[in-house]
């Protein structure tokens, strides 16, 4: 028995040294997506839609920072922009995206910013829809947890059962709850209100009303806004069944930041509601 | 690419227009006769007469299974249980003071609404007199001579009833809602809206929209929950007050009613002038009906049967199949025909397997042949993008029906200039959203329109010119369409898109699109 060990510890000490690269460049590779070393763009401009066709919901969506002359690739964003108006662009460089030989460029022609918060803008501006140019586009995926059919049983989250705080982020000034993105995180408080049997449900609507600088112009919500989220959240908890009884609505201008970021984003991530369930 | 039945249709036309006079007078004789018929287990019960009228009060028997020719061949209505005796049963009585009752504006024949070929011979037929040109919305306006014809232009030409909302809207529980938009009569050729006992002034303040009725068959898909969210709205689907049960979004193409219940109740208050609601037993007997009905082209003039060579058209399909489905991947929008695709030489006469053919290729175009969606508020204003590249199917994705899944009401542009079809004869109404609300996402803070839409239930900037989705099935015997009746044909359907959207189909791929839609 005991050889065999010895021969098995030797033969991981050998595994290991073999896969010391691979860890490397793991390793560097999750560092490389860090927010901290990330580069960070924030810029206001009209959106470009380049019409490549990979499917549905393939085409690309591309903006110009007007700081630095890059053109980027801003698909990824929760929401798209539209044609002829003005978009608040917020997005991270990542360093893999952000050479010319970066292999995602290649799909829509630009720097891909991952993630990226794109906010519409009231502001007009030009149409500019371009052709594919022999950019192939992005095959449209859906996100990862996406809401059941009605048809699929829901099971309530097992216990043991404790306090939680839920947090949903919205684009600027706006109060609509993000098509597949938010729809599953109300979900997820719904059953989790049901199964823990909570005694109180404490929304807080938050707006980013200090605000920043961005391509020239000061970009802040009012106090109304957070008003607003936290009354849509509650309206979308009390018509999926939690009482009215049990919700508590705040509202307040900017949040103590938790988590700080929404995915290595600091303003945008000012824009949402909390949801705690109180047992 | 040529439409391939092009040189038989001409000829064939001929043949066809004798041959459907044959099938009308003889339709009872030949199906009862041939026992199998237009489908399996046909009695001589299941059948209908030629006349296919169904007036307010008549003591029929609803069959179990009833066929009527139309243009394109037959439809089919299936009722699940019995043949019912119609005496006295609320669906078929009057139940106001005008004498109309819920089956005069959807009738079998017209796949449970109404065209407005049958409007026109009841005209014919009554000198105007039926119930169904009543006054209060079978006119142009009740202030009208109501014994012209042009005081009727609007559901005769149009097959349009005049639908009138209040104004200010108001919330279901009698509420005002205050409006984030003022409204200003631009156009108004039937006198009613600016009329001082009908308008918008009057001491009642109504706004007058024409409207098609839509099918009362079918109705587990109009009322199936697909999704506990509606995400044209944000929100999860709206509950009914009295039973705390989601409502689906596909109800009304204003979604003023979200349930067949209160549907059946203002339908019977405004349509049929009752001066109370119905009872709770009319209203159950009523709903119970409708929900035993399905109704589908069941026979094609010249793709023959609809079920068969592997397709599974007609409402037989419609009643056996779960509600609600979201098509995609394997399972396409109207994969009833996909097994026509590519059928053997052998199988039919050569115009039937090309007619099939292109029902099939008509399918995949549907639910593939993608093109630009732009400015089509409800779906391009919530996170997709504008424009987003999808095809048909993007918003008809509703299996066996193509109404939304999602579901909720969409601005297409049917009645919002600069998109829809001009119309002279429709009111014209400037809406103009008010600070601090948020202006229309596509068409600014002034929108010219010929039917506010939902707007009129919500009194909502972004809702203006929308509206809800309808089901796809019996197309054939309910011309004219869209929710204004602007498309007269199936082809106006077709190019009225292909105009909206600069799609570019062929005219090969709009003569799928036209016989696949012959088929529902």
């Amino acid at each position: 028995m005991a050889e065999p060990r010895t021969r098995n510890v030797q033969a991981s000490a050998v595994s290991a040294m073999a896969a010391l690269p691979v860890l490397l460049m793991i390793a560097a590779g999750l560092c490389a997506d860090e927010p901290a070393t990330a580069q960070v763009r924030s810029f206001v401009s009209c959106p470009i839609y380049r019409d490549t066709n990979a499917g549905r919901k393939s085409g690309c969506w591309l903006a110009n920072d007007p700081e630095n002359g890059v053109q980027y690739d801003i698909s990824l964003g929760r929401i798209k922009p539209l044609l002829g108006r003005q978009v608040l662009v917020e997005g991270v460089v990542s360093p893999k995206d952000a050479g010319p030989s970066a292999p995602r460029q290649s799909m829509c022609g630009a720097t891909v910013l991952e993630p990226v918060r794109v906010a519409v803008l009231d502001a007009a501006c030009k149409e500019y829809s371009i052709p594919a140019e022999g950019f192939p586009g992005r095959r449209f995926v859906l996100p990862a947890k996406l809401l059941q059919p009605a048809s699929v049983p829901r099971q309530l989250p097992p216990p043991p059962y404790g306090k939680r705080e839920y947090t949903i982020f919205f684009e600027l000034n706006n109060d609509f709850l993000i098509y597949q993105y938010a729809e599953t995180i109300i979900e997820d408080i719904v059953l989790y209100t049901k199964a823990s049997h909570a005694r109180r449900v404490v929304i807080t609507g938050y707006a980013a009303t200090t605000g920043y600088e961005v391509s020239g112009r000061h970009i802040a919500e009012k106090l109304e806004i957070a008003k607003a989220r936290a009354a849509m959240v509650a309206a979308a908890l009390e018509r999926l069944g939690v009482p009215r009884t049990l919700l508590e609505l705040k509202w307040q201008g900017e949040p103590q930041l938790d988590p700080p970021t929404d995915a290595g984003l600091i303003e945008p991530a000012k824009r949402r509601a909390t949801v705690e369930i109180v047992l | 690419m040529p439409d391939p039945r092009a040189g038989l249709l001409t000829a064939l036309m001929i043949t066809w227009r004798v041959a459907c006079v044959v099938i009308a007078v003889t339709a009872v004789v030949v199906t009862a006769a041939l026992g199998a018929g237009l489908g399996a287990g046909l009695s001589a019960n299941e059948a209908y007469q030629d006349d296919t009228w169904w007036a307010a009060g008549d003591a029929r028997q609803f069959p179990s299974r009833a066929t009527f020719s139309n243009s394109s061949g037959a439809l089919t209505v299936l009722r699940s249980g019995a043949p019912l005796d119609t005496q006295g049963h609320p669906f078929f009585s009057p139940l106001g003071t005008n004498g109309r009752a819920c089956v005069t504006c959807h009738q079998p024949a017209d796949s449970m609404s109404l065209s407005a070929q049958t409007i026109q011979k009841r005209w014919q037929d009554t000198q105007g007199q039926d119930p169904l040109f009543a006054p209060v919305d079978g006119s142009n306006c009740p202030h009208l001579p109501q014994s012209q014809r042009s005081s009727h232009s609007l559901l005769l030409d149009r097959g349009l009833f005049r639908v009138f909302r209040p104004w200010p809207p108001r919330a279901a529980d009698g509420a005002t809602i205050e409006p984030e938009f003022t409204l200003e009569v631009v156009r108004d050729p039937t006198g009613c809206n600016l009329h001082p006992q009908y308008g918008v002034h009057s001491a009642n303040p109504m706004v007058s929209v024409y409207r098609r009725p839509r099918p009362v068959a079918n109705v587990k898909y109009l009322t199936a929950i697909g999704f506990s969210f509606e995400p044209k709205n944000g929100l999860p689907l709206p509950l009914d007050p009295q039973t705390a049960a989601p409502t689906s979004g596909n109800l009304m193409a204003d979604a003023r009613n979200r349930t067949l219940k209160s549907q059946a109740i203002d339908a019977a208050l405004v349509h049929l002038q009752a001066s109370a609601n119905p009872t709770d037993a009319q209203l159950r007997q009523i709903l119970d009906f409708e929900a035993t009905l399905y109704s589908a082209q069941g026979q094609d003039r010249w793709g023959g049967a609809l079920t068969e060579a592997g397709a599974s058209g007609g409402p037989e399909t419609l009643a056996a199949s779960p509600a609600g489905e979201l098509q995609g991947g394997a399972k396409p929008v109207w994969s009833e025909f996909a097994a026509w695709a590519k059928l053997p030489a052998a199988s039919g006469s050569e115009e039937q397997r090309l007619f099939r053919e292109s029902v099939a290729r008509g399918a995949d175009v549907f639910a593939n042949r993608t093109f630009l969606i732009r400015d089509a508020a409800g779906l391009t204003s919530i996170g997709f993008g504008n424009p987003v590249r999808n095809a048909c199917a993007f918003c008809h994705n509703m299996m066996r029906t193509g109404m939304d899944v999602a579901p909720g009401q969409v601005d297409l542009g049917t009645t919002n200039e600069p998109f829809a079809n001009p119309a002279p004869e429709l009111p014209l109404f400037k809406l103009t959203c008010k600070e601090p609300y948020r202006p229309h996402p596509h068409l600014g803070r002034v929108v010219y329109t010929q039917d506010p839409g939902y707007a009129l239930t919500t009194g909502k900037c972004r809702d203006i010119g929308k509206i809800t989705i309808q089901q796809m099935r019996g197309l054939a015997a309910r011309a004219p369409y869209f929710s204004n009746g602007s498309a007269r044909t199936l082809r106006d359907i077709v190019d009225y898109y292909d105009r909206r959207y600069s799609i570019g189909y062929t005219e090969q791929e709009k003569q799928d699109l036209v016989n696949l839609m012959s088929v529902l």
